[in-house]
């Protein structure tokens, strides 16, 4: 069955299914009448890097996906939905074995005004290193982005994406298979949609693989951020961190749930995952669902954990005695505290240009 | 070995499994309709009001679904047309030890109640099946106003206060299976402590299943007037048989200003009996609830002991442990709704599974936008023994005040080897070394426990910890 076929015969979720419950897909839908794939205009799509030189070879981001991608460990409904819009906009980003490279590559997608989406394949081959950042920007209403495919073995990759919508709703779904001792970073930056659902799912089914998923969430006015985070363990000696710090203010409410699976099988597993959330004012709400499955008993180690605050008075009060003003204080432990998962997503030429990106943000929100 | 022995002498091999020859004055046919829910109201001669609202619950319980999340696959098992629904096998509820019919007061006898309630009780409520069997409270505590009578004497006696506080904390609408036990509930307890009555010693229900496929609905409800305090302790426990039984309880406490209501479970019915209760608690200002929930036996278990923080002040803990053994699924957790200013709480939940067995935690605190300066904290600690055996956590935290601190960590690991081999070049034996783990495990529950309940559990774990090695 194609995908079309398989999102119109699906039964739409209700709020009892726990993926939906904050953010009904009704309301990310792209027109609300669940029963049609509307028609999507394909973004502007291009792949270069962050300082604009010209691309080492072993990369190249090539039209079309290859065959039909496994959806076995992802939401059928988000991703029939997407891959049957995404017709006239898929993609392959191929990075050949061996592939490396100094400088950040950047995959930059601009929706313009109109309701757009894409699916993206990484093929990244064995043994590649280097770090990616997908970005997107533009003023449509809508925008859909579906990443599949594979980081091989051994590979070493930083992978972040950014969502820096000017407004509307970004829907998006991950589903990324981590091959034998590939160490992968999977960093989230989202500020800037009205609505943000995003479903990122990573599953580890070989020996040794390694990924830290990371993510940085400032939101503001009435902005509503779901991110639902899964990692799958089905392989021994695999290990996990889910680092996920949200800054909430105004009248705007994060969401972040997790899923962390330990397959029986998966013996020497390590895996932790926490929600840190910083709550900016009396209107803002943060929901935080860690949960965890686990199967084999012969771990090193599973957890998780959850901590809500506000800023802290002893920290204000520490800045203002240097000379800083109540706004300037509360701007720079914001930024501290989304920096502190912003540092690890990768080195320093990357997380120089997200502090940058992450700065404008804080400043025109604070206008 | 020696402690395993000991354990063995102490609580048998599920101790409470056998079951007495099923004598009844009167018992209803399987299934469940309007009509039997009407039968059961006027069997019990109760006023209108309690008539209509039981009838309004079945049709709820009749037209709402199943829950669709949890372990559907079991509960899917259950056919609520192959249950009796009420069965009562003693005439009356006695005061006198003496006038219970004998079998059953050789049951309770087995089971160490009238002993416990001589040594350590304020007052002990014994049901069998449907109905209250035997009840008595210190007449000192009777003289100072405590009310603590089975719940259908409290209807009959106290018919106002029990309609001002039913269904108030847990309406019957609140989930298929509160539906269920408002529309045949029988037998429970219902408590009054007056302003400012301390009640010292512990007050017990001790509840048995007893026929096969049989259904028990008890109702409980506690009201702590201003600054009174009591602590009230349940047991469970059923006979082994081959079909199912149900257990679905609702417990309602109200814990008015400045009280303490704890509330002491330990469940160990036999492993065809499916567990599902709801047990909630109101705790108005300055006001203190804590549950204290141990979960050891049955097939499938699902409950939730809730708080509703209303008033500024107040307070709630919420300890459980649970074991999962073969066959078994404790998907136990706790729920805690800050709605008032200045309202701390706090969960700790330990859970064990083994051969093959799944412990869930499944918990819900959210804090309200007009709840300033809320503090909380939950902690899941889970082991798995063996290859096979499974354990969850899921955790909802919905916090709408920037004021509130919350924190939540969870662990799942196995036993630790360092630990294990310090304790066996100790000279204890493997098992012995990992029960007495296991029970190091379970420590801050079982310290908050009366003595004896403690021992027995210590002891009924160590039992369970046989054949664990090798």
């Amino acid at each position: 069955m194609d995908s079309t076929s398989r999102y119109l015969s699906m039964e739409k979720p209700n709020k009892a299914d726990h993926l939906w419950r904050y953010t009904p897909w009704k309301k990310v839908h792209p027109t609300g009448d669940l029963s049609e794939i509307p028609p999507l205009s394909p973004p502007e799509i291009s792949l270069g890097i962050i300082d604009g030189s010209e691309l080492p070879p072993g990369i190249e981001l090539k039209r079309g996906v290859f065959g039909e991608p496994d959806f076995s460990m992802s939401s059928a409904l988000t991703n029939s939905f997407l891959h049957s819009s995404a017709e006239t906009s898929r993609w392959t980003l191929v990075v050949d074995k061996g592939f490396s490279s100094e400088k950040p590559v950047i995959i930059d997608i601009k929706t313009g005004d109109l309701a757009s989406v894409a699916h993206i394949s990484l093929e990244i081959g064995k043994m590649s290193e280097f770090e990616l950042i997908t970005r997107v920007t533009g003023s449509s209403e809508w925008f859909g982005l579906l990443r599949t495919g594979q980081i091989q073995d051994g590979a070493v990759v930083n992978d972040v994406v950014i969502g820096l919508l000017d407004r509307g709703t970004m829907l998006r779904s991950d589903s990324i298979e981590i091959c034998r001792d590939a160490q992968v970073r999977a960093g989230t930056v989202s500020s800037g949609s009205e609505r943000t659902k995003s479903d990122l799912r990573y599953i580890m089914r070989e020996t040794g693989g390694n990924i830290r998923v990371l993510g940085s969430i400032l939101s503001a006015e009435s902005m509503h951020l779901d991110h639902h985070i899964e990692i799958h363990h089905e392989a021994p000696e695999t290990f996990s961190r889910l680092s996920w710090h949200s800054a909430c203010g105004g009248s705007s409410r994060t969401i972040g749930t997790g899923m962390l699976t330990i397959r029986k099988g998966s013996i020497g597993a390590d895996a932790a995952q926490i929600f840190h959330n910083l709550l900016l004012s009396k209107t803002a709400e943060a929901d935080s669902i860690p949960e965890l499955e686990v199967m084999e008993n012969d771990v090193i180690g599973c957890g998780h954990g959850t901590a809500n605050g506000p800023i802290d008075e002893e920290q204000m009060f520490y800045l203002k005695a240097r000379g800083f003003d109540e706004d300037d204080a509360k701007r720079s432990l914001i930024a501290a505290f989304l920096n502190s998962t912003l540092s690890e997503m990768g080195g320093v030429d990357l997380h120089e240009w997200l502090v940058g990106e992450l700065t404008l943000q804080l400043e025109a929100l604070n206008a | 070995m020696e402690e395993n022995s000991d354990a063995r002498v102490a609580v048998g091999e599920y101790k409470a499994g056998w079951h007495d020859p099923e004598e009844s004055t009167i018992r209803f046919d399987f299934g469940l309709s309007e009509e039997v829910v009407r039968e059961i109201s006027s069997l019990k001669n109760e006023p209108q009001w309690m008539t209509e609202v039981r009838v309004k619950a079945f049709k709820h319980f009749s037209e709402r679904k199943m829950p669709t999340w949890g372990n559907m696959s079991m509960l899917e098992e259950i056919d609520f047309d192959k249950i009796c629904y009420y069965l009562r096998s003693s005439e009356s509820t006695e005061k006198d030890w003496e006038d219970v019919p004998e079998d059953i007061r050789n049951t309770f006898e087995r089971l160490g109640i009238p002993e416990a309630e001589q040594k350590w009780l304020s007052g002990v409520t014994a049901q069998y099946e449907s109905e209250a069997v035997y009840h008595s409270i210190r007449e000192d505590l009777e003289s100072q106003g405590v009310i603590f009578l089975d719940m259908d004497s409290g209807l009959r006696e106290y018919p106002d206060l029990v309609k001002k506080w039913f269904c108030s904390v847990v309406p019957y609408s609140d989930n298929k299976f509160s539906a269920l036990n408002t529309a045949v509930w029988s037998g429970g307890s219902f408590i009054y402590v007056p302003e400012g009555v301390h009640v010292e010693m512990p007050v017990q229900a001790y509840f048995r299943i007893n026929a096969k496929n049989m259904g028990q609905f008890e109702r409980t409800l506690i009201i702590a007037d201003k600054g009174s305090s009591i602590h009230y302790v349940e047991g469970c426990t059923a006979p082994t048989y081959s079909t199912d039984s149900l257990h679905s309880a609702v417990v309602e406490l109200i814990a008015l200003p400045g009280s303490h209501i704890r509330y002491s479970t330990i469940q160990n019915w036999s492993a065809n009996v499916y567990n599902l209760v709801t047990k909630r608690g109101i705790a108005h200002e300055n006001a203190k609830i804590e549950w204290v929930d141990g979960n050891i036996g049955s097939k499938l278990t699902m409950k939730y002991p809730a708080v509703i923080l209303k008033g500024e002040g107040s307070h709630a803990e919420v300890i459980s442990v649970a074991y999962s053994g073969a066959g078994q699924h404790q998907d136990a957790g706790a729920k805690i709704h800050h709605l008032a200013s200045n309202t701390t709480s706090k969960i700790l939940s330990k859970s064990i599974s083994k051969n093959g067995g799944r412990g869930s935690y499944r918990g819900m605190v959210t804090v309200s936008p007009k709840a300033d300066n809320c503090k909380l904290n939950v902690v899941c600690d889970a082991l798995i023994l063996d290859e096979g055996s499974r354990s969850d956590t899921y955790p909802t935290m919905e916090v709408a005040n920037p004021t509130a601190r919350c924190e939540h960590e969870a662990s799942v690991s196995k036993v630790s080897d360092e630990q294990l081999f310090y304790l066996m070049s100790r000279g204890h034996s493997e098992e012995e070394s990992l029960a007495m783990i296991v029970n190091g495990f379970f420590e801050p529950f079982t310290r908050e426990l009366p003595m004896e309940y403690a021992v027995e559990l210590n002891q009924l774990m160590a039992l369970e910890m046989e054949g664990s090695i090798g």
